[in-house]
């Protein structure tokens, strides 16, 4: 983990003035404290009923309609995107 | 999967959302009583149980095996799987209303705990107590006596799954999931670990079939151009996308959905450890037997103190869930994603069965803070997690050891550069 970060680091590190560099020993050390903690504890396991339960589907059904144009944003992605969170609950209507 | 994402089906918005006073009413009603599925094993409503063959009362788990063994007369047989016997595999896609198994009724007040048997071999009265266990010796002949009988109180279950992995196969596993954890484990903890002293637990669980139908609304963007400006020293990407309104619907029948009948156990949070023991499912639920209380000797247990109507929103937050990673594969043409904003579940019938599920657990309370640490092996899968208290000094010195050398690279790179 920590050869992939200085790897990841070095041809950055030439693009974009390089101060940031210096968020390295923090970022770094943050990362392995939870990479740890995360082998010993288990606190972000459980069981995965999505795929580990046995689902038979019919084919799914819908639509989508063009309801707007984004014509420049610096985000690459949309905005608060769920569709692979599927624990994440959203507004539920009757 | 085929999907129909071309042309819309269905009308892409549903309107708005119930008006707060209806939906406290919806929420209010009484759900209506299904057809119930009688499970209760009639041969053994005496509370005795008895060995076919000689008639003694000396039976147990032949964990090898999964079957159960008179102790006396070594005969080894065991109870029909609740799957063929009560049609549970059968007819998810049928299913209306809420059908309950007459084990996953309501659990009465703590009043029906304490169950007195007559001993059919000498007859003494022999309390149980449910609250704790479902079976007992009797004192002066030493016969076993087992809650058997389906009183209606909840207290036993439709089904058990028997335990499969021996004890020393789960010290064994507890042990190897623990080695690979030595390095930052807490001291205490290290010089106090002794796998030996696990416990075979069956743990209640609720096992549901259910037949549902979920409805997805939100927005999916498909970038449209991808460029760069140069912004003094630096070149900035901007993209432009278009935006859609999407929908989605799925029906699915789920067989087997496994959910927490002990309310300690199902509620899962940074607060507790709890997440471990769902961690080891699922269980091969489709080998359960026909409740015999005999299947418990040797093994501790815990009674489900959860009623159907408490894990509902367990199971409605489940399916939502399913629904959901269901219809993912159909979002591919957003490939600058989708977020949901709405989401509907209907959920046309669901059968509902109580059931024990064997768990070999080491647990150990960390006297620091008080917290309950399990390593759970599902002992017949032999899936092992667990959580292991972590020396937060050890930790934190080796992130910062890594912290400093990082920061040393990092340094050399910016020196090497200017
Ligand atoms: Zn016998
Ligand atoms: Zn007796």
């Amino acid at each position: 983990m920590t050869l992939d970060l200085i790897t990841a680091l070095i041809p950055m590190a030439s693009d974009d003035g390089a101060v940031w560099l210096l968020a390295a020993g923090p970022a770094g050390g943050a990362a392995t404290y939870w990479a740890f903690y995360r082998y010993y504890r288990n606190n972000d396991k459980s069981h995965q009923f999505e795929r580990d339960t046995l689902i038979a589907a019919q084919p799914v059904q819908g639509g989508e309609e063009k309801v707007g144009h984004i014509s420049k944003t610096r985000n690459s992605d949309i905005e608060g995107d769920n569709s692979d969170k599927y624990r994440q609950r959203v507004q539920r209507v009757q | 999967m085929t999907q129909d994402s071309a042309e819309p089906k269905q009308p892409t918005f549903d309107g708005p959302p119930l008006s707060l006073e209806e939906e406290l009413a919806a929420a209010k009603a009484e759900p209506e009583p299904g057809p119930s599925i009688e499970t209760v094993n009639e041969s053994l409503k005496d509370g005795l149980n008895r060995c076919p063959k000689c008639g003694s009362t000396d039976v147990q788990l032949r964990g090898s095996t999964g079957m159960l063994v008179c102790l006396f007369c070594r005969n080894e047989w065991q109870e029909a799987r609740v799957e063929e016997e009560f049609g549970l595999g059968e007819g998810i896609d049928q299913l209306e209303g809420t059908v309950i198994a007459s084990g996953a009724g309501d659990i009465a007040a703590d009043a029906a705990d304490q169950l007195t048997f007559k001993c059919e071999a000498c007859g003494a009265e022999v309390v149980v107590d449910t609250a704790h266990a479902l079976n007992a010796r009797c004192h002066w002949c030493r016969h076993t006596l087992n809650v058997n009988q389906q009183i209606p109180n909840g207290a036993v279950p439709d089904a058990v799954l028997p335990f499969r992995l021996t004890k020393d196969e789960a010290v064994e596993k507890i042990r190897e999931f623990a080695s690979k954890r030595r390095l930052f484990a807490h001291k205490r903890f290290k010089k106090e670990f002794v796998p030996e002293n696990v416990l075979g637990v069956y743990l209640p669980y609720l096992v549901i079939d259910a037949r549902a139908e979920s409805q997805y609304w939100g927005k999916g963007e498909v970038q449209t151009r991808r460029w760069t400006e140069k912004q003094g020293d630096n070149n900035v990407t901007y993209y432009a996308a278009d935006v859609y309104q999407v929908a989605r619907q799925v029906s699915f029948t789920v067989d087997d959905l496994t959910v927490e009948g002990s309310s300690e156990r199902a509620q899962i949070g940074p607060a507790n450890t709890n997440n471990i023991i769902n961690t080891i499912l699922p269980f091969d639920t489709k080998n359960a037997v026909k409740w015999n209380a005999s299947y418990l000797v040797g093994f501790t247990s815990e009674k489900r103190d959860l009623n159907v109507e408490a894990v509902r929103p367990h199971l409605e937050d489940q399916l939502l869930s399913i629904g959901r990673s269901q219809v993912r594969a159909s979002l591919g043409r957003f490939d600058r994603g989708v977020r949901w904003e709405q989401e509907k579940l209907d959920v046309g019938g669901s059968r509902w069965v109580s059931m024990y599920l064997p768990v070999w657990l080491y647990s150990y309370r960390q006297e620091s803070n008080g917290m309950l640490h399990y390593i759970a092996v599902n002992a017949r899968t032999g899936e092992t997690m667990g959580s292991i208290p972590v020396s937060q000094p050890k930790l934190l010195l080796a992130a910062f050891t890594v912290g400093t050398f990082l920061e040393g690279i990092a340094g050399a790179i910016l020196v090497a550069m200017a």
